[in-house]
């Protein structure tokens, strides 16, 4: 696992890269949000206070999805109208990325397909049927909501976002897939949905108390 | 649990069924004695079936 | 990472909130990390919002009965499927059926890692209840989930009448949710619409005794009343597999007669007719018949009396005596027949045949002494005796079935008066109670 080593150009502060792939990432001591370049990090933006949130999982959970160990590097939080979810980036321990989301004590992990000619915003409805890699997905739920901020090691640039509208598909045996409306071409992710038990996570955020 | 009760109880329930067809078991109430004396083929009034009820001296001195 | 990383600092560590009402400044404690969406104020009676750090106040409500306590106190933690979950909130609801009402209560249970889960309580019955994280598909009378199917039970409309703690939801006392009940028992599948947002969740039998040890609760937990809608049957056996077995065995008894019927030499040994004349019973009436032999096995004798009588009865004191060992059977047998008219037409009492059998009798040679008597108005008759060798006993095979059947039917209607009483309380119940009100509705 290489780890290359940088310094914060906001702060000094030393950065290191889990994921070889990362294309950016936060300063966790001054919230800079960081790219890399060819050369250099290079600071964009400054991240928020997050909001307090009660996901158990947290930056370096480590866990299991069948036979293959994973990481979490990183997190993008959103918000909706009945409150909020996080999508956490994982490294799997072949080196490839996977999203890990976190909603409501439900949790899938999906990997980005690149799968052409994806609906427009416009035209998806609820109930409607899409067929990718020869599975029947059908659209459950549209959430509109909006970015709210950025942890850890991402795998392209993502921060400052508005209003990103999210599709949600199922299948009938569990599967899970996400149309991602952040930029305007529609990026799909396929999954499964997963127990937490399954994931075998370790390394949680501790509650006090528990 | 009760299967396994109600398997063990019905082959106990059919084979003493067959045995008792077997040993030639009947329903009827029928009193058994022991130590007719042979005499009655030739003196039949002898004995009494009033005698089969009674197990104990019933006689006078 | 590396010597002079600075320590991971996301949010801070979630810790258990101590707040304030807004309104009466009792103390409130928040302890589900920010997943509650409200809270209530135990003092006042005012929900207020839960993620609001001024804990803005949503609703105020009276409560009409006093002393509406929690079995399971808030803040208490119970082991629950092998995880630990605390008692965050506390809610009474109830319905309107046929003009009574019928109040449960539910707790809401929460674990930091494993997230809410839902105990409810009705009348001493328990279940332990999450939300579905697959749809269930419903069609009015039936639901499937995960591969089971869940027969309907009840549609009624719940009201939420009493709040106390912390609740996932926007929760308001007074608000109604439409409720459809799905039985499997042990399970129960249920959807809650609430403000068109339809909720499924499925839920599974607990018993007072398993909640009391979860939570190591003092005391004993409240008796059930009646059947709950889900609670399991005592009757655990599989009804129809036992009436296959009985089958089975019904088959194999029919097999043990015919086998035995077969192998039964039912041999005449003995056919005679007597003539009975009052005017000699003067002197000694009994005698003994031929000699016949019993050949082959131990088994029956059947003897068989017949008289021609017609209101009258004659009575044989029977002894049939082994010619060699002196063994005797002794026995009476009645024949007697009347008949006549009376207002209701005709009648007829006994019957002119009459059989008995004699168990277990030896081989060997054996002679019948018979001791007649008659009424004393009959003046003479004649009589036939028959006796007949190694019959089969029917009456066996009788007791054998009956006792065959008897468990197979006392576990039948147990199985049947649970399931009566778990269905006399659906909107489904069995025919002749639909017009009885419900029986176990209370008021608390």
């Amino acid at each position: 696992m290489t780890q290359p080593a940088a310094n914060c150009p906001n702060c000094g502060a030393k950065i290191v890269f889990r994921w070889s792939s990362s294309v950016q990432t936060v300063c966790e001591f001054c919230k800079s949000i960081l790219v890399r370049t060819d050369v250099d990090l290079k600071k964009v933006g400054q991240v928020a206070d997050l909001p307090p949130d009660s996901s158990p999982i947290q930056i370096n959970t480590e866990g299991k999805y069948g036979n293959k160990a994973f990481v979490v590097v990183g997190r993008i939080l959103y918000e909706y109208d009945q409150g909020g979810w996080n999508e956490w980036h994982v490294m799997m321990n072949d080196g490839t990325s996977a999203w890990l989301s976190d909603a409501q004590s439900e949790y899938a992990l999906s990997w980005s397909s690149k799968a052409q000619n994806l609906p427009a915003v416009a035209q998806v409805h609820v109930g409607q049927q899409f067929t990718w890699s020869d599975q029947r997905y059908t659209v459950s739920v549209i959430t509109p909501a909006h970015y709210r901020g950025v942890e850890g090691e991402l795998p392209f640039q993502y921060w400052d976002k508005t209003d990103v509208t999210f599709v949600d598909l199922r299948t009938e045996t569990g599967k899970f897939a996400t149309l991602d409306y952040s930029d305007p071409e529609a990026a799909l992710y396929l999954g499964e949905f997963v127990e937490f038990d399954d994931l075998k996570l370790k390394n949680l955020r501790s509650f006090e108390g528990w | 649990m009760f299967r396994k009760f109600y398997l063990l109880y019905g082959f106990l329930t059919l084979g003493t069924a067959a045995f008792g067809q077997y040993r030639g078991w009947s329903l009827d109430t029928v009193n058994q004695l022991k130590n007719i004396p042979k005499s009655i083929r030739d003196n039949p009034g002898s004995y009494r079936s009033v005698y089969g009820g009674y197990h104990h001296y019933t006689g006078g001195k | 990472m590396g010597a002079g990383a600075p320590p991971l600092s996301g949010p801070p560590k979630p810790q258990a909130k101590a707040l304030n009402c807004p309104k009466c400044g009792a103390a409130i404690t928040l302890r589900s990390f920010g997943q509650a969406e409200t809270v209530v104020c135990g003092s006042c009676h005012s929900i207020l919002d839960a993620k609001d750090p001024n804990l803005a106040i949503l609703q105020q409500f009276e409560i009409k009965t006093s002393a509406i306590r929690p079995l399971i106190p808030l803040g208490t933690r119970g082991k629950l499927r092998g995880t630990d979950y605390e008692v965050i909130g506390f809610e009474r609801r109830s319905t309107k059926v046929d003009g009574i009402t019928y109040c449960w209560h539910e707790y809401v249970l929460f674990n930091p890692y494993k997230g809410i889960r839902y105990l409810s309580e009705y009348n001493g019955h328990w279940n332990d209840i999450s939300i579905c994280k697959q749809l269930p598909m419903a069609d009015g009378s039936s639901a499937n989930y995960l591969g089971e199917i869940y027969k309907h039970f009840q549609t009624s409309d719940a009201d939420t009448d009493f709040v106390l703690g912390e609740f996932p939801w926007q929760v308001r006392v007074g608000e109604q949710a439409a409720v459809t009940d799905y039985v499997h028992p042990p399970r129960v599948l249920s959807s809650e619409k609430l403000d068109k947002e339809v909720t499924w969740s499925i839920g599974e039998y607990m018993y007072g005794r398993e909640v009391w040890d979860a939570f190591r609760l003092p005391g004993a937990p409240p008796q059930p009343t009646g059947v709950y809608e889900n609670q399991p049957s005592p009757v655990t056996t599989n009804v129809t597999g036992v009436w296959v077995t009985f089958t089975a065995f019904a088959v194999f008894l029919l097999a043990l007669m015919a086998g035995f019927d077969m192998r039964a030499k039912k041999e005449p040994v003995l056919h005679e007719t007597y003539q009975y004349h009052r005017a000699e019973s003067k002197g000694e009436t009994s005698f003994v018949t031929d000699v016949f032999e019993l050949t082959g096995h131990t088994s029956t004798v059947e003897v068989k009396t017949f008289a021609p009588v017609s209101n009258h009865w004659i009575y044989l004191n029977y002894a049939l005596i082994n010619q060699d060992t002196g063994q005797a059977w002794d026995f009476g047998r009645e024949v007697s027949y009347y008949s006549g008219y009376d207002s209701d037409g005709s009648w007829t009492e006994g019957k002119r045949n009459d059989a008995v059998v004699i168990p277990s009798v030896p081989p060997g040679h054996y002679y019948l002494r018979i001791e007649p008597e008659a009424d004393p108005s009959l003046p003479n008759i004649a009589y036939t005796v028959d006796v007949t060798h190694d019959v089969p006993v029917f009456g066996i095979y009788g007791i054998a079935f009956l006792a065959l059947l008897v468990p197979v039917v006392i576990i039948s209607f147990r199985a049947y008066t649970f399931e009566r009483s778990r269905w006399s309380e659906s909107d489904h119940p069995p025919m002749e109670l639909s017009n009885m009100s419900s029986s176990s509705g209370d008021e608390e």
